[in-house]
This record gives structure tokens, C-alpha cells and sequence, in this order.
């Protein structure tokens, strides 16, 4: 009678062990695809933010109306250019990440972390450097350099200032969210060495 | 039986050759992206951190005095944008040089820790690459719209060091760029 015991017993731990694994990775999946979600969601509102930045102000003019109303745009500095194309390509990168994640489930997984991985250090890189050239530029607007004779402009165009300190703000959350994704790449990969 | 035993050690050796020497590739690879890095961000600092230049120039104010001539100087850090970019080149050199001396001693379990910081010294490369770019873009040309002179015409050895350290930077964040990409192929190569 006992030695008839022990079998089962040991057969339904194997088989409570064998329905605890699937829904642990089930959960990184909707997670990884989550998060992509949330990337190219990150990516748009910024891009959205910088495109609607948009103020006219009368400002003082050197010729003879002495005054005029002038526009302040993005467009009006290169930097800011560059800011809006990167992260789009940043927002269609994130969602080409989502489909290829949702259509090709984990069986074909190993073969595709490296390549998610590589191109997610890529993506940093390009969200990184608009997040830096953006940053730069709007802190010369917010505090003006006297030793350059640039003046600020913030005092008198607030609204594009908030404007556009927001959407640096969401790009810089945007890199840190891409930051996360490549560590969870490198560890995923990592993880699938045999011990 | 003794001869297949003995026949079979000279195989096994050349395959745990191949897999040694492999890693022994991936390993070399890694060690010269880091002395790589190590040297260009060196480079970049060094370049912008002595960057200097001092200009007189004449200035008119009333027509009937004579030119005052004034000394105008250029420094690195009256920028705040270049004293990022020399900070972080800083950082991203001594973090290159103490990795460098971790992978020779060949420690296994700080490998994570590499790793997650080496992705950390990617980034913030990167956005001090764009913000001295930006800055030197905006010196170079100058911005009509609101009305920001450009500086360049006067300081043009300044702004050629500038434009050096810039592009030395570049080369060491593309080289800490391939050094996780690297990473992550060893990883692969060693899983599968």
C-alpha cells in the first residue's frame, strides 16, 4: 500500500511543476509586449507635444514698426528638427517591435533577442542624441549665455517653453524605457545558457 | 578498444580548440573595443578641455574716437553643454579603464553588472554627442529667429576643436555601442 502511494504523490508534483511553469512565461510576454506598447505611445505624445508647440508674441524689432508680432515654432531651430524625426523613427520602430513580438510567439524567440537586441542599442543611441541636442538648445532658451550674447527667450514665450520642456521630458522617459528593453534582452539571452 | 580511445582524444582536442578559440575571438574583440574606447573618449576630453582662444577685437563705439581694441575669449566652459560633454567623456574613460582592468582579471560574476553599465556609458554618450552638436551647430550658423549671432567667424580655431572633439566622441560611443553588441553575440553564441 505504501509503495503504491508514493508514485502518485511524486506524479502530481511533476505535474503541478508542469502547470506552474507556462503562466510565468505567458507573463514576461505580455509585459515585453506591454512595454513596446508603452514605447511607441512614449514616442508619439513627444513627437505630438513638439509639432503643437506654437506661439505669437510682440516682441521688440530693430526696424521701424519697432514692434511686431513673431511666431516661435518648432521648426525654427535645427535641433528640434531633428528631435521630431528621430523619435518618429523611434514610434515606428516600436511598433514593428510590437507585431513582430505579437505575430512570432516565444517559439522562435532565440533567434530574434539578438536581433531585438541590437537594434534596441541602436534606437538608444538615436533617441539619446535628439534627447541631448533638444535638451541642450531649449536650456540655452531657458537661461540665455552672456558670455556668447545669446538671450533667453523663455520669459516671453512660456507656453512653447512648457511645450517644449515636456516632450524632452517623455523622449528622455522614452530612453529610459529603451535602456530597460536591451537589459531585457542581454538577461533573456543569458538566461537560455545551459548550465 | 585502445587504439578508438586513443583515436578519439586527437579529435576531441581540435573541437575544444575551436570552441576555446572562438571565445578566445570574441574575447580578444572585446578587450580592443574597450582599449578602443578607452583612448577616444581620452582623446575627446583632453581635446575639448584645453580648448581655448583669445581674439581682440575692435570695437567702435562714436565715430570720432579711435577703435578700442577689446580681448574677447572663448572658453570650454562657458558653454554648459561642452561641460557635459567633457564630464561624460570623463566618466565614459576612467568606467572604460576599469572594465578594461575587470575583463583581464577575468572575473565571471561581474559580467551583469558590465554589462547594464556599459549600456549606461552608451546613452549617455550619445546625448552629450547631440547636445555639444547642437550647441556647435548653433555657433556655427547662428539662429535668425531668435536672433542668437553665430560666433564661429571670430573664434574659428575654436570651433575646429570643437568640431574634432565631437567627432572623436562619436567614434568612442559607436566602439561602446559594438561592445554590447558583442556582448550579447558571445552571450548567443555560448547558449546555443
Amino acid at each position: 500500500m505504501a509503495s503504491t502511494d508514493k508514485p502518485d504523490h511524486r506524479e502530481s508534483i511533476k505535474s503541478e511543476e508542469a502547470l506552474a511553469a507556462p503562466p510565468r512565461r505567458s507573463n514576461y510576454f505580455s509585459v515585453h509586449v506591454a512595454l513596446r506598447v508603452l514605447l511607441f505611445a512614449a514616442s508619439v505624445t513627444a513627437v505630438v507635444v513638439m509639432v503643437t508647440a506654437k506661439q505669437t508674441e510682440i516682441v521688440p524689432v530693430p526696424v521701424f514698426p519697432f514692434r511686431a508680432p513673431l511666431e516661435a515654432k518648432f521648426s525654427d531651430s535645427p535641433a528640434f528638427i531633428y528631435f521630431i524625426s528621430a523619435l518618429s523613427v523611434a514610434g515606428l520602430y516600436g511598433i514593428l517591435t510590437t507585431l513582430v513580438s505579437i505575430v512570432l510567439k516565444p517559439a522562435h524567440e532565440t533567434r530574434f533577442l539578438l536581433h531585438f537586441a541590437l537594434l534596441d542599442v541602436l534606437m538608444l543611441g538615436i533617441v539619446a542624441s535628439a534627447t541631448g541636442a533638444a535638451g541642450g538648445v531649449a536650456y540655452i532658451g531657458l537661461k540665455g549665455n552672456s558670455h556668447v550674447g545669446w538671450v533667453k527667450v523663455c520669459n516671453v514665450y512660456d507656453k512653447f517653453c512648457q511645450h517644449v520642456g515636456s516632450s524632452i521630458a517623455v523622449a528622455l522617459f522614452a530612453s529610459v524605457l529603451l535602456v530597460l528593453f536591451t537589459m531585457l534582452s542581454v538577461f533573456s539571452i543569458y538566461r537560455k545558457i545551459p548550465k | 578498444m585502445e587504439s578508438q580511445n586513443k583515436a578519439s582524444l586527437p579529435v576531441m582536442d581540435g573541437l575544444e580548440r575551436r570552441v576555446a578559440s572562438r571565445s578566445e575571438g570574441g574575447r580578444t574583440c572585446d578587450l580592443l573595443l574597450r582599449v578602443l574606447g578607452l583612448v577616444l573618449t581620452l582623446a575627446a576630453a583632453i581635446v575639448l578641455g584645453v580648448n581655448k582662444q583669445t581674439k581682440v577685437v575692435p570695437i567702435k563705439i562714436l565715430d570720432t574716437l579711435p577703435e578700442i581694441n577689446l580681448p574677447v575669449s572663448a572658453k570650454w566652459h562657458y558653454l554648459p553643454a561642452f561641460t557635459y560633454s567633457v564630464a561624460s567623456n570623463a566618466i565614459a574613460c576612467s568606467y572604460a579603464a576599469l572594465s578594461l582592468a575587470l575583463a583581464v582579471s577575468g572575473k565571471k560574476g561581474m559580467m551583469s553588472i558590465v554589462v547594464v553599465l556599459d549600456l549606461l556609458m552608451v546613452a549617455m554618450l550619445f546625448s552629450s554627442n547631440g547636445a555639444a552638436l547642437a550647441i556647435g551647430l548653433m555657433g556655427y550658423k547662428g539662429n535668425s529667429h531668435v536672433r542668437w549671432t553665430k560666433v564661429c567667424n571670430v573664434f574659428g580655431r575654436f570651433c575646429n576643436q570643437v568640431a574634432v572633439s565631437i567627432s572623436l566622441s562619436l567614434l568612442g560611443s559607436i566602439s561602446f555601442l559594438l561592445l554590447v553588441g558583442i556582448t550579447s553575440l558571445r552571450l548567443l553564441k555560448k547558449s546555443k
